[in-house]
């Protein structure tokens, strides 16, 4: 490397920047600058493509990391304190001890941190280091490696190879130019995707001159502009010619593309980490946390009292230390600093250790959520995961659930069920009676279906198994393990139930009758239909692997299920897709004759339309046939005549989903002028989606109509699941795009609509509703109601909704989607999606995912209800149990003229909170079990109870118990020894132990439900206590002054007095308990109601949920 | 359909089967084990009148007799308390608690008679008590060289800060060091018993045997070893500045001088409380035929320094026989008898509620 003058280089880093910041990139190709030095490359500004998904550096980690926790306002808090004992006039204990705890914490969490970093580390570099292949001047692709790969490059990737940068797609192995990839690992969607090769780009890489101009990076995963520079015109290329770097290449021998991205691919773009969300009990434990704030502080100001005491003194005596000078500091200032040596001694008042020890038991909590096998499905193979870790116990405190329909609580497995053509309509009776017949069987017949992915948004930071050389792996023996039997498969909707259709026979007969009247020229409207629904579509048919071939089935994969429902219909009627090119579609005839149109353009689907359009040329009559196909009201706005309207409305209060389907005959003149807007929509940078949109409407005017309807089954247990759900005192809420015709059907089919008192309200009105003068009225309406019932609604709307019910009733909101309504899912406190057949975005957003929506049973039900019990009563314990032991030191202080002296030795004091009264709670908070899941399932009434675990109340009966508990913990032992000749740490001594005792066996009485694990955690933490102290006093001669607690726990355990004030302060402690044992005799609540029922043997114990669920 | 039945039977299994490839596959189902399922055997106590009503008995019935036995026990302790601080002008003391200075050359005596109206027959210990001085203060329990008093021979040069400002003394280190040693209780109690006859018998009283065996011989030592010349060893040190005489000469006796001087230990094991009293003498117990302190009149002997004026203290010398349990005091023996009691009645009240509301618990009618 030259020398270069620190000038131009800034000058060069400052162009750089520049260059990055550009809304445009111009980047040409690098080939003609291979070998040069760095400067004069032209890409040299934009980032390499290796990644760097590491934190911290190995040198800077201690510093960095630091300065992460120290964000944590708590963890600055406990610093401070330990800080403030460095001050000699304030100190409580050693300098140097005190800095223990928060050390310990800060290195626990340090090490957390160091190991996911490292992991991340291990997989950055596997990653980069992954073999890639690369043009380079010797005239064919080399072997690189990932990082090697820099815009401007040129890069080929083979069949089942992972795209390693963003590419524009030049050149493929396909004679069609198209690409097919898959994006499980961006999207988690299995289908696969087409991708078009840059119409107008050359394919030479050493002819290559031209400059690609596009956008700067950004994260939309489905929008990408670009052209060539010198024929803006021609060569506009957007999102269908772009390779994400993570997809994977399948179906395609190879493919070239030019490097537009690296690094800031959009895939890493993507990669925002997980969502922090607070849940609402760990909002209310920071009140009860500033409360405590409150509490040290009033504790403190008595230990100001210090200054009443000295003055009272009439001399000095000789127990009063002046400071190194030989100076006494007067009352005033010597309780100033009084105050702040009980803010240190105290300070464990705010519990260090509980802000850890919640998210131990979060991780615990969600360790059983994810290993339940009842939340587990056989079908996709999937678990349940959870994606937010730090919400769990939200889940127990639902009052709203709003659902959306279409993939959450039906399959969203289309069936072809009926169709109306030409105002007839064609009922397919012999399809019902196979949909009811074959269900049973239908469930095991179903060999391939979908298996989504593992769904690692981070796909290129997690795990070893995700990474392309794995993948690749695993697919070969995927292939090989489809074989051997395991319901698997690359390929999306294509479950034989929805190629299961019978044509109707009247149909059929119409068919044929038309084919041969109608001869070469196939106008006819039967004919059309069904020609529409194999052509209006963006189904692939697939072809490659050797299984598939032999199978004269062929495959389709698409997008939504629905086409694929309509494809396959067409099909049982003769009308066979065969295949699918960019430019063409084959269709074989029932007659057996192959027609190939050409595909002039396809005006795909967005949710603002509503529907989708294909225009080809029909091969015999040159026609130029626009194929519409949307939702009923789309479409209906559109048509020159209403038509049909009827048989609609019938098929939606059957709660089928009702397609139309348009055909329109566009003439050659009108469509050469519409090309040329088209063209220029195309190939525009600013604003392509609206300018490509209108002249999709443009052209979708005065259609004439064919209607079907389509089944979307229910899932299995859906009705049951949602009377359990509101049972359990939940508002269910069904947000849906349907008409109010098959939302009501639906909702009357899952129970979630009784007779009176229901309110169906649909997109328009709601707009109105949901404005502001009108929403307190309809929050006010809507709460009234049992059910509520929203259709039409648009994905905003629904956010909408749920952030208004959020907002103004306060309440707990969970949103459960199937699809793509991420904006529902993250508008309410918890997400929850279901891995279903559509899209994965709401999985890709939610905070846990499950594959059915009966799964929300167990887990709002069971684990909901666990883990705020849980965890709510490990808080109140927690809370609790500082209070009680700090409290010891706290009433001593009124017998060592508030100086601040601790009667425990430092080291036990640490040693207690931090090992011999720490696994006990977190262990609580994972595993206890204050009722079985049986009885929760049975007994839905159960949840609304177990919500009020964590109150204002419950919070302030802990402390106030905590206050009499560490009253008798002191006083006993005190007046046992008033006028004695013990020492201070011989007397801590006995209130260690009895407050042991008592914190442990309160604990004890808390525990529902005593596994072994209990046992030995409990037995375990006494021992370890004796074992500890007894070691410790046993070494420790001057090992920490001015305690040096030698032989005392060894002398106190040789004397009866010592066992006699333990027991019968422990007792004590206990005695009010027996309040709670008089409650739970006289008036019992519903949870120790349901534990004594929990008691019985199962057989009684359905017998009595039997009986009691007939009142 | 091989797929369907093969997954229809594998229940609770995880499928592992390996590819060629060296891949493994497995299903992600959980493992079906009662631990990851939540399933494992559990014992569900419900906390109610008729389960725990047996502990309450149970507590009553132990609760009482013990109690009984301490309270006896206590009440067996023989213990006679005088105090000597002088506050009273009619108190013999009173004259030296005026004139005091920590430094007074001349030692202020004083002479006080007291009664015994029954003999004390087992060992009796001679306890001196300090009220309202405050032993536990944070500053002054901190104001110690442990390592000093271990025999560190760099610490008796070098005194920890933590003794500041008692570390040193015209520029000599203070052995031992520290406010804790500087203010010991230096008051020499004498006792005489008046015979009958008119004789006045000084009661011997043992000086050894009253520290923990562990202090006297792990956690105090002397420095220089077994360097039986301790003027010496303390060469280049000072007394502490309330001392009248330096730590070698504390006691006569090699034994019972310097750091493990028992005294002197007593006094370095901080009290608990701020009205404490420390063992000072022990009067052992002759023969079976005489009581140790027989009925009758006797002196105690005050050689009068520790002042407590400032601090309104008081001075109390404490004779006191001894049982398992330690000195006299009732209190444990009453709490004893009414926490029993209570329980006892607690039952009572349990087994009330247990008859009226029991049944229908055990029949867990949940109707609500």
């Amino acid at each position: 490397m030259t020398w270069r003058s620190p000038l131009a280089l800034m000058r060069d880093a400052l162009r750089g920047q520049r260059a990055r910041d550009k809304e445009l990139r111009n980047l040409v190709s690098n080939l003609p600058y291979e070998g040069l030095d760095k400067a004069k490359q032209p890409n040299r500004h934009f980032p390499s493509n290796a990644i760097k998904t590491t934190k911290y550096t190995l040198l800077l980690f201690i510093p960095m990391n630091l300065f992460e926790q120290f964000h944590r306002l708590a963890n600055i808090y406990f610093v401070g304190l330990a800080i403030l004992n460095f001050i000699p006039v304030v100190n409580a204990f050693q300098p140097e001890v005190a800095l223990i705890p928060i050390c310990v914490i800060l290195s626990l969490t340090a090490m957390k941190d160091a190991w996911e970093d490292f992991r991340r580390y291990q997989s950055d570099r596997k990653l980069n280091n992954t073999p890639c292949l690369i043009y380079s001047k010797e005239k064919q692709f080399m072997e690189r490696r990932w990082k090697d790969v820099r815009v401007g490059d040129f890069v080929k990737v083979v069949c089942n190879e992972i795209v390693p940068a963003d590419l524009l797609l030049l050149h493929t192995s396909d004679p069609n130019s198209v690409c097919h990839i898959e994006t499980a690992n961006l999207d988690g969607e299995t289908n696969l995707k087409q991708r078009t090769v840059v119409s107008g780009f050359l394919f030479e890489p050493e002819s290559f001159t031209g400059v690609v101009v596009c956008e700067k990076p950004n994260n939309n995963l489905n929008h990408f502009k670009c052209y060539e520079k010198p024929d803006k015109e021609r060569a506009g290329a957007g999102i269908e010619s772009l390779l994400l770097r993570g997809c994977t290449v399948r179906n395609t021998d190879h493919a070239v593309g030019f490097v537009v991205y690296a690094h800031e691919t959009k895939s890493m773009l993507n990669n925002n980490g997980s969502r922090y969300k607070r849940s609402k009990l760990e909002r209310k434990l920071n009140i009860d946390v500033i409360f405590c704030v409150i509490l040290l502080f009033a504790m403190c100001l008595v230990g100001a009292l210090h200054f009443l005491w000295l003055q009272a003194l009439p001399g000095i005596p000789p127990y009063l230390v002046p400071d190194s000078s030989g100076h006494l500091d007067g009352p005033s200032l010597s309780s100033f600093y009084t105050f702040f040596t009980m803010i240190i001694l105290l300070q464990i008042l705010i519990p260090i250790s509980l802000y850890v020890s919640v998210e131990l038991v979060k991780i615990g909590q969600i360790f059983f959520i994810t290993n339940d096998t009842d939340l587990f499905d056989e079908e996709t193979d999937s678990r349940m995961q959870c994606k937010a870790l730090n919400i769990t116990e939200d889940l127990g405190q639902i009052e709203y659930i709003f659902s959306d329909k279409t993939g959450t609580l039906t399959e969203n497995k289309m069936v072809f069920r009926r169709c109306s053509i030409m105002g007839t309509e064609y009922p397919h009776k012999e399809n019902i009676r196979l949909a009811v017949l074959g269900e049973p069987e239908s469930e095991e017949e179903v060999i391939f279906n979908q298996r989504p992915q593992s769904l690692q948004t981070g796909w290129s930071l997690d795990a070893e198994d995700t990474t392309p050389r794995d993948t690749t792996q695993r697919r070969g023996s995927r292939h090989r393990s489809k074989v051997a039997g395991i319901a698997q498969s690359d390929v999306a909707f294509s479950s034989p139930l929805e190629t299961e259709v019978i044509p109707d026979k009247k149909l059929l007969q119409q068919i044929s009758r038309a084919e041969s009247s109608s001869g070469s020229r196939k106008t006819d409207p039967y004919l059309d239909f069904f020609l529409a629904l194999a052509i209006c579509n963006t189904v692939v048919v697939s072809m490659a692997t050797a299984q598939r071939r032999r199978s004269d089935n062929l495959r389709y994969e698409a997008e939504s299920p629905d086409e694929a429902a309509l494809v396959y219909a067409a099909k049982a009627y003769g009308f066979i897709l065969l295949a699918r090119t960019p430019d063409s579609v084959t269709v074989r005839l029932p007659s057996g004759e192959d027609l190939v149109f050409k595909v002039l353009d396809t005006l795909a689907f967005d949710s603002n339309r509503k529907r989708m359009s294909v225009l080809v040329q029909h091969p015999i009559t040159k026609e130029y046939v626009l194929y519409t196909k949307g939702a009923d009201y789309a479409i209906m706005e559109l048509l020159g005549t209403p038509y049909a309207q009827h048989h609609l409305d019938c098929y939606a209060k059957e709660g089928l989903r009702t397609l139309c389907v348009t055909k329109k005959v566009v003439s050659a003149k009108v469509y050469e002028s519409w090309l040329v807007d088209r063209q220029r929509a195309l190939a525009a940078i600013d604003n392509r989606e609206e300018l490509i949109m209108d002249t999709a409407v443009q052209l979708e005017t005065n259609l004439s109509l064919l209607a079907t309807g389509i089944e979307d089954r229910l899932q299995e247990n859906v009705p049951d699941t949602i009377m359990a759900l509101r049972e359990a005192g939940i508002q269910v809420w069904v947000l849906t795009g349907d008409k109010p015709e098959t939302a009501v059907n639906i909702g009357y089919a899952c129970r979630l609509l009784e007779e009176e008192d229901l309110l169906v309200i649909d997109g328009r009105t709601l707009t109105m509703a949901l404005s502001p003068d009108l929403q307190e009225r309809f929050v006010d309406l809507a709460k009234r109601c049992r059910s509520v019932l929203c259709c039409r609604v648009t994905p905003l709307q629904k956010s909408r909704v749920v952030k208004v019910i959020r907002e103004k009733l306060k309440v707990m909101t969970l949103a459960v989607d199937g699809a793509n309504d991420v904006n529902m899912i993250q508008a309410a406190d918890i997400g929850i999606g279901i891995s279903g057949q559509e899209g994965m975005q709401a999985v890709m957003a939610s905070d846990f995912a499950i594959s059915r929506f009966r799964h929300l049973k167990k887990l709002l039900l069971v684990h909901g209800h666990w883990c705020y019990t849980r965890l709510a009563n490990m808080i109140i314990y927690f809370f609790y149990k500082n209070v009680a032991y700090v409290n010891l030191l706290f009433w001593y202080q009124f017998f060592c003229g508030f100086s601040g002296t601790a009667m425990i030795d430092y080291w036990l004091m640490i040693f207690f909170n931090l090992f011999f009264t720490s696994a006990p709670p977190v262990m609580f908070g994972i595993m206890d079990k204050d009722v079985s899941a049986e009885l929760l399932l049975g007994v839905p009434e159960l949840y609304r109870t177990g919500q009020g675990a964590y109150t204002f109340s419950t919070f302030w009966v802990s402390i106030l118990d905590a206050f009499y508990q560490s009253l008798v913990c002191f006083f006993i032992p005190y007046l046992a020894y008033q006028d004695s000749d013990i020492d201070i740490f011989t007397f801590g001594t006995p209130l260690n132990t009895v407050s042991l005792f008592t914190i442990l066996l309160h604990l004890s009485i808390e525990i529902k439900a005593w596994t072994v694990v209990h046992w030995v955690i409990m037995l375990g933490s006494v021992a370890l206590y004796f074992v500890v102290t007894l070691a410790y006093s046993a070494i420790c001669v001057t090992c920490n002054p001015p305690s040096n607690p030698y032989w005392i726990l060894q002398s106190q355990m040789a004397d009866p007095m010592f066992y006699l004030v333990c027991l019968i302060s422990t007792v004590v402690a206990l005695l009010p308990y027996t309040f709670h044992v008089m409650r739970n005799s006289i008036a019992p609540s519903p949870i120790v109601q349901a534990r004594h029922l929990d008691r019985l043997d199962p057989s009684e114990r359905e017998q009595w949920i039997k009986e009691w669920r007939s009142f | 359909m091989m797929a369907s039945s093969y997954n229809a039977k594998d229940e609770d299994g995880h499928i592992t089967m390996s590819g060629p490839g060296g891949g493994t596959l497995r299903s992600k189902k959980p493992e079906n084990t009662a631990f990851k399922q939540q399933r494992l055997p559990a014992w569900q106590p419900i906390l109610t009148a008729g389960t725990v009503l047996p502990a309450f008995f149970i507590i009553g019935l132990i609760f009482i007799p013990i109690g009984i036995g301490l309270y006896v026990t206590s009440n067996n302790i023989k213990e006679f308390e005088i105090d000597y601080t002088g506050v009273d002008m009619s108190s013999p003391c009173f004259n030296c608690s005026q004139n005091f200075s920590w430094n007074s050359t001349k030692p202020c005596t004083c002479t006080i008679p007291f009664y015994l109206d029954q003999p004390y027959e087992s060992n009796v210990f001679m306890y001196y008590g300090l009220s309202n001085f405050y032993q536990n203060h944070r500053r002054y329990v901190k104001s110690r060289d442990d390592s000093q008093l271990n025999g560190d021979m760099e610490s008796l040069t070098k005194p920890s800060k933590e003794c500041e400002p008692y570390a040193s003394h015209e520029n000599k280190p203070i052995a031992p060091c520290g406010a804790i040693a500087n203010s010991m209780f230096n008051d020499t109690l004498e006792l005489f018993y008046n015979d009958p006859n008119g004789t006045k018998i000084q009661i011997p009283l043992t000086t050894t045997g009253i520290a923990w065996w562990t202090d006297k011989h792990v956690k105090f030592r002397n420095p220089g070893g077994n360097n039986p010349n301790l003027t010496a060893v303390f060469q280049g040190t000072t007394k502490p500045v309330n001392w009248r005489k330096p730590v070698y000469e504390l006691d006569a006796d090699p034994e019972n001088n310097g750091f493990i001087n028992e005294d002197f230990i007593v006094w370095m094991r901080t009290a608990a409380l701020p009205t404490f009293r420390k063992l000072y003498r022990i009067i052992q117990k002759k023969n079976n035929m005489v009581p140790t302190l027989p009925r009758g009149n006797y002196t105690l002997e005050v050689v009068y320094n520790y002042p407590v004026r400032s601090f309104e203290g008081r001075k109390r010398m404490i004779l006191s026989t001894i049982s398992w349990m330690g000195g006299k005091n009732p209190f444990l023996g009453i709490a004893y008898i009414t926490v029993g009691s209570v329980c006892f009645f607690l039952g009572v009240v349990l087994l009330i509620i247990h008859h009226k509301y029991g049944n229908r618990n055990n029949s867990a009618d949940i109707s609500n």
